[in-house]
């Protein structure tokens, strides 16, 4: 079967954060950009069912800048078979909302007719956790969310899900969504005689207007700010002292 | 010693703690004896020693009385940085007349001016936590080496510290612009230059630039800072001899244009060594090979060092010199990739004891002489393990030799013998026994047995000339009565 890895560049996880002076958002000029950790955790899963004998194509897909493509060329070294890159943006500031990302996802999923998706819960940079369910609503398919075991039996997927109380075993019909949790797996380097090989590997590319996808953002951002650095904390000299205290700042 | 003799010295030592806590303020000195102890070994623990007090100050002024109220009692100075030294450079050796002078409490950055690209900072300040305050101003000190969270500014100017960085921004002394030091009468040496070019005569500064404590104690630095890299690539690769590393690198120097900020190789052993070190580590490449590098391309601005990196491996991948590799993908598995370096360190401790040493030859001789080395310890030390790494770009190898485990010869001997084997094969390679570490008392004799005699009449004219009395850091570096 074939697999679709939809995969996000993002700010490497790294990286401290710095917010824009205007408050508009995260600056990300000249900052390391790396593949949504979750995301890379997608693409291993993939490469490990496909050695496995379950699957016997990876395509990875990626939806913003053009830059983006270094990002499916990491995957491509990782093992993925070949890529589409959907230029969606010029500035690398502008996100697509996950919304617009699931309807041009949906698109290529009807291109592609993959058995499978896998990609990250959420993106490390907006956390929004969204594109994974609304991609299963809209195609219509099941969803197995934070997956922390993948197996593939015959039509069926049998999912290890991450939730509140504990772990919970699902059976999903395929075609079927999977979004992956931190702990599914431990992503591979990329080889040297892989990144060589995956500069040969096609990667097509494309953009929204291809797919007659709007991708015009929905939400505007109110503002952006640090979190509060923690104020200074204070030596007490006694245990009454502390008490007192406590009960001054009103926790006891 | 008779007992009637150690109490007498007892007695002395006491009248002595006495007389020095008469002349300084009650919280700077200590003789709690669990603090002293604490204050009397290195991180490795090979050597535990003892010391009449701790003294602790909190400014220059105290270190400057401190040192005046030593010098009057006759008392022997031991300045004292984060205690991570390889050379016993730090630690007392007559725990009778010998005080432990700490630089812990001078811990502060005195001023970081981003126009300048200096600072200026206490001696004390551990060296990682002024590269953060540094890298929060979107600057950079380059100062790298494993024992960044714990070693300080003082240690490092004083020992004229290395590490992974030196091919790109050179050892602690290229990075230092001016210095503030406490001369063995008690004088403050004012010397906090931020002037990049400064000709007026000798650069005294340089004086005390890997002393070891011996001519004075660095309580202040004034260093240079750089832009900070904001793009790095990092590789690990596989390659099949340390003459392959070698002409790897020589390829690396003209072809990444400058931009190379380290340049490491290691053993077959690396990777078992960093997995007993630590013991979750996923390995980034499989083992097998015969020996490995470790290569970081570093830059800011318009420059892509990804595709720098992968144009330069491509070469050498291509016709076959390098074997297999990873490049990091992301900042984490760069991570991953030094802690396979930094482990190896761990893994060699937690083995016991062993023979640490710290080697530079010239490079095009570097090669030949691991060789060399290792079979003449091989012949002499059967079953003893070599493990061989270090900065290539330097010419600087940690050859060091960890003991053949239950031999009957102890393993003090065995590193004795290690060391006078490797010695021998230096000196036939014109090469330097300490190329980072610093002489301390570890090397101080053997340095002494090979220093020429005009070198070694000019070194003690300029220790004699600044400390007369012969009380700062005894012993240490130069043997003299």
């Amino acid at each position: 079967m074939k697999v679709l890895v939809p995969v996000k560049r993002v700010i490497d996880y790294n990286v401290k954060a710095r917010v824009k002076a205007d408050g508009s958002g995260v600056d990300l000029a000249n900052v390391k950009m790396s593949m949504n950790p979750f995301d890379e955790i997608a693409v291993e899963e993939a490469i490990r069912l496909k050695e496995k004998g379950a699957v016997e194509e990876i395509v990875v897909v990626s939806i913003g800048v053009k830059q983006a493509q270094e990002t499916l060329r990491t995957a491509l070294a990782m093992g993925a078979d070949r890529a589409i890159l959907v230029v969606a943006a010029d500035d690398v500031h502008t996100d697509i909302e996950p919304l617009a990302v699931a309807k041009i996802l949906a698109k290529v999923v009807e291109e592609e007719a993959p058995k499978m998706v896998i990609l990250g819960k959420q993106a490390i940079d907006n956390d929004m956790n969204a594109t994974g369910q609304m991609l299963a609503a809209l195609l219509g398919w099941g969803q197995a969310t934070f997956a922390s075991e993948v197996v593939v039996e015959g039509e069926a997927a049998k999912v290890t899900r991450e939730v509140d109380g504990g772990l919970q075993t699902i059976e999903v019909k395929l075609p079927a969504i999977v979004t992956t949790d931190l702990r599914l797996n431990e992503p591979r380097y990329a080889s040297l005689p892989n990144i060589m090989k995956a500069k040969k590997k096609p990667l097509e590319e494309k953009t929204a207007d291809d797919y007659g996808v709007d991708v015009t953002p929905r939400l505007s951002v109110v503002k952006t700010e640090e979190p509060q650095g923690r104020s200074a904390g204070i030596k007490v000299g006694s245990v009454d002292e502390l008490v007192a205290k406590l009960k001054e700042a009103g926790v006891v | 010693m008779g007992s009637a003799e150690a109490l007498g010295k007892d007695a002395a030592a006491h009248q002595k703690l006495k007389m020095l806590r008469e002349r300084l303020e009650s919280d700077i000195v200590t003789a709690d004896a669990d603090i002293v102890a604490r204050y009397s070994t290195d991180w490795h623990g090979d050597v535990t020693s003892s010391a009449l007090a701790v003294l602790r100050p909190r400014a220059t002024e105290e270190v400057a009385q401190a040192v005046r109220a030593c010098a009057e009692l006759g008392i022997g100075i031991v300045p004292q940085g984060g205690r991570t030294g390889l050379a016993l450079g730090a630690i007392p050796d007559a725990p009778e007349t010998q005080v432990v002078l700490s630089l812990e409490r001078m811990n502060r950055i005195r001023s970081l001016d981003p126009a300048d690209f200096t600072a200026v900072v206490e001696a004390g300040m551990v060296l990682e936590a002024f590269k953060e305050e540094v890298a929060a101003q979107g600057l950079f000190f380059p100062l790298a080496l494993g024992a960044q969270g714990s070693c300080q500014l003082g240690g490092n100017v004083s020992t004229n510290a290395g590490g992974v960085n030196v091919l790109r921004y050179g050892m602690t002394r290229e990075l230092v612009l001016g210095l503030e030091v406490v001369l063995p009468d008690g004088r403050v040496l004012d010397g906090l230059s931020r002037l990049r070019k400064d000709n007026r005569g000798l650069d005294l500064k340089q004086l005390f630039i890997g002393a070891e404590g011996t001519l004075g104690i660095v309580t202040a630095v004034s260093v240079k800072l750089m832009p900070a890299p904001e793009k790095v690539a990092t590789a690990l690769l596989a390659l099949d001899s340390l003459e392959d590393v070698i002409e790897l690198y020589r390829r690396a120097r003209q072809q990444c244009c400058d931009l190379m900020s380290a340049f490491e190789f290691m053993p077959p052993l690396a990777f078992a060594l960093a997995k007993e070190g630590i013991p979750d580590l996923a390995l980034p490449l499989e083992p097998g090979h015969e020996a490995y590098a470790l290569v970081e391309i570093s830059g800011s601005g318009f420059v892509d060092t990804d595709v720098l990196m992968e144009r330069f491996l491509e070469l050498s991948m291509g016709d076959g010199l390098v074997r297999d590799g990873v490049v990091a993908q992301s900042q984490a598995q760069a991570r991953s990739i030094w802690l396979v370096r930094e482990g190896m360190n761990e893994g060699q401790a937690r083995r016991g004891k062993h023979l640490r040493t710290d080697l530079s030859v010239p490079l095009s001789r570097l090669a030949d002489f691991v060789t060399e080395a290792e079979n003449s310890i091989a012949d002499s030390l059967p079953g003893a393990i070599c493990v061989s790494y270090g900065h290539v770009g330097d010419g600087n190898v940690h050859l060091n030799v960890l003991p053949v485990p239950d031999a009957t010869e102890p393993v003090d001997d065995q590193i004795c013998r290690a060391k006078a084997v490797l010695n021998e094969v230096l000196d036939r390679y014109d090469g330097s026994i300490s190329a980072e570490h610093g002489l301390g008392r570890l090397k101080a004799m053997d340095f002494g047995a090979r220093v020429p005699a005009v070198q070694r009449d000019l070194l003690e004219a300029i220790k004699r000339a600044i400390d007369p009395n012969l009380t700062m850091n005894p012993r240490c570096q130069i043997v003299l009565n």
